[in-house]
């Protein structure tokens, strides 16, 4: 196609075609695009779910559509998002992804009948098609991978959680209202199985240990005002800990750690889940 | 409204304890309301047009929250109406929805979205969003970004929203909109085709939106006001004013809004949200928030088009006021700089820098040309 030969105007800024495979999947045509939709046009694009995108530093978006030559009711919508950094595109990946289906393409992705996600570098990428075709999704997602060359490994929070009893595909990082808190801020959390028990465990990030310890205690002072404050903590956490419970959560026991607050939330928290919290703990660095 | 320096906390206190006369107060008087008031001592309901269905004038959008803590913080207030869409996060927002209100679904309004396609596509949608709110209705199902109104007049679509509420699938339909909602309102009125309109529609909008939105209303059609807080100005901005609960009751303050969704991440923010509801005005404090008006009007570009092709040198005032907009009111300079390095080529932009004889004119008299001169200031070298 003439539009992947040259930078292409559109949505007012040029377009930056390298982004896109260099050939679509065999049989298959780019029948629009590449689009360029920047902050100021986002909207145009996606409407209301922009504002998502902009919580997590969104930079733009190429965008562009393919279509099966011999059925052109069979389409694929093609999003490349940069995010600015991986940290993000992990982030806005994690709040996509329904469940853990991955397909090996870019550092984590998933992929069902009708849509491919993956994220890799700055970049979340997000497939649509309109028939059920997993297998020219994964063919698409995989040729755009190849182009893409931010070799950022995947943020390291992500390591520390223990892989024992969680649930695949569950680890999500939030960029504002962590738990829905605004005192927490931006954070991690996972999710873990014990038989039909769910637990949680979670991460919030602070800028270093100083701001860590004020989080700390903003949440102490939350669960005293609405919530519990249990009066006797776990041994072998340290000082720095506190246990209550959520009126929201359930039950929950939060430690400092260096630059970060580690914590555990569930109905009911026993040895299993103080145990996963330790081993959360003792990675974090 | 607060003092000067007023914390946030003595600005809720206070808001609680002044809550009874909004609507009853002459000033705001809602003698043409066609979203009828009945308070209950915390809450205030209004009727959401022709579906009759009592909402909180503060009510809920979901779409960036994460935490189902915050939705039920937002039940336990009161709250009996949430925004969400089929596509939010690719579903997961509607599957927090429903896993938060299992067990409640009764106590809540539901609204989520579709979009337009073949009727096989849409019914998949319709579908999907049953299961993932764990429901076998949607109170209001509506379509997603109208721009046209033709779309709004669509008959097809029309009868697809039919066919779904014979079927029992959904209650009642409406359609979502960010632009050109005024001509969009009126032909809503017009057709009669739907029960619900969710709006944009703040305080940095015109009359004729209002005016909009006034006869859509009239005529049976339930507004509900989304982007509500445009992107809120800092307190310093604004005298110590809490920039989101200010944005909040101003538009409240107009009668035929139904509901507003504002989208809300924390407990602190759906907490200081409520704190908005039922409350009334002081005849000082409605002296300072007709000052905040003012003191927005004269800052604010709604982004009419009015001023648009009015430059000879071919500048595109709109968007270096969007330019402006961004810097001043939603602190956001990167998101300014990019604004201008889209919009303007480094000639027209030369061009301006170089005019003397401006012709720059905001019909609603904002200070335009100030605008344009601190943009030229603070982003000169972006272009």
């Amino acid at each position: 196609m003439g539009m992947v030969a040259g930078a292409v105007f559109a949505s007012g800024a040029w377009a930056n075609p390298s982004l896109l495979p260099k050939e679509p999947p065999e049989g298959w045509i780019l029948v629009d695009g590449p689009r360029i939709f920047t902050k100021a046009t986002l909207f145009e694009h996606i409407n209301g779910q922009a504002e998502l995108f902009f919580k997590y530093g969104f930079q733009r978006c190429t965008f562009a559509v393919y279509k099966d030559r011999s059925n052109p009711d069979q389409q694929i919508d093609l999003d490349i998002y940069d995010m600015g950094n991986v940290l993000q595109a992990f982030g806005v990946f994690s709040r996509f992804r329904d469940e853990d289906r991955p397909m090996g393409v870019g550092l984590d992705s998933t992929l069902d009948e009708h849509s491919a996600l993956f994220y890799q570098g700055k970049y979340y990428v997000a497939l649509y098609a309109t028939e059920s075709n997993p297998d020219v999704l994964k063919q698409l997602a995989r040729k755009v991978s190849e182009n893409l060359s931010d070799p950022s490994p995947p943020p390291r929070e992500i390591s520390f959680f223990p892989k024992e009893d969680l649930k695949p595909g569950s680890i999500q990082y939030v960029s504002e209202g962590f738990l829905g808190h605004q005192f927490l801020k931006r954070g991690f959390h996972g999710t873990y199985a014990d038989g039909d028990k769910e637990f949680q465990l979670f991460l919030a990030v602070f800028k270093n240990p100083e701001e860590a310890k004020t989080g700390l205690r903003a949440f102490r002072n939350y669960l005293s005002n609405k919530g519990k404050i249990a009066q006797e903590t776990p041994a072998g956490f340290g000082p720095d800990v506190v246990r209550g419970k959520d009126p929201y959560q359930g039950d929950i026991l939060v430690l400092q750690k260096e630059s970060y607050l580690v914590g555990v939330a569930g109905s009911k928290l026993g040895g299993k889940e103080e145990e996963r919290l330790a081993d959360l703990a003792k990675r974090v660095r | 409204m607060p003092s000067n320096h007023m914390g946030r906390r003595k600005f809720i206190k206070q808001l609680s304890s002044i809550c009874v006369g909004l609507m009853t107060s002459r000033l705001w008087s809602a003698n043409s309301s066609h979203a009828a008031t009945q308070k209950t001592p915390s809450l205030e309901y209004r009727t959401l047009g022709k579906t009759g269905l009592k909402v909180t004038a503060v009510s809920m959008g979901v779409m960036n929250c994460s935490d189902p803590a915050v939705v039920l913080r937002a039940f336990d207030l009161g709250i009996n109406f949430y925004d969400t869409a089929d596509c939010y996060m690719g579903g997961r927002n509607e599957e927090m929805v429903g896993k938060a209100f299992q067990g409640k679904r009764d106590k809540v309004y539901l609204q989520t979205k579709v979009h337009a396609h073949d009727e096989q596509r849409m019914r998949a949608s319709v579908e999907r969003s049953l299961r993932r709110l764990r429901t076998d209705y949607i109170d209001v199902l509506v379509w997603h970004g109208h721009n046209s109104t033709e779309e709004v007049s669509d008959r097809e679509q029309f009868d697809f929203m039919e066919k779904m509420k014979k079927e029992g699938k959904i209650r009642f339909s409406g359609f979502s909109s960010h632009s050109r909602m005024a001509p969009l309102l009126k032909e809503a009125a017009q057709c009669g085709y739907h029960d619900v309109a969710l709006v944009s529609y703040n305080f940095t909008h015109s009359r004729d939106l209002k005016e909009a939105v006034a006869m859509a209303a009239k005529a049976g059609v339930g507004i509900v006001a989304m982007k509500t807080q445009a992107g809120g100005y800092t307190k310093e901005k604004m005298e110590g004013l809490n920039p989101h609960q200010a944005a909040l009751k101003y538009i409240l303050r107009d009668p035929n809004v139904a509901a507003t969704v504002p989208g809300v991440t924390t407990i602190e923010q759906i907490e200081e949200c409520a704190a908005v509801i039922g409350t009334s005005l002081s005849q000082r404090d409605l002296r300072e928030l007709k000052a905040y008006q003012a003191f927005l009007e004269n800052r604010i570009c709604t982004l009419c088009g009015g001023c648009t092709g009015e430059c000879s040198c071919g500048v595109p005032y709109g968007d270096l006021l969007r330019a402006v907009m961004y810097h001043d009111g939603y602190r956001n300079d990167l998101l300014a700089k990019e604004t201008v390095k889209d919009s303007l080529s480094q000639q027209i932009w030369q061009r301006c820098s170089e005019c003397s004889s401006c012709t720059a004119v905001c019909r609603r008299g904002l200070e335009i040309k100030e605008q344009i001169q601190l943009a030229l200031t603070l982003y000169s070298h972006d272009a």
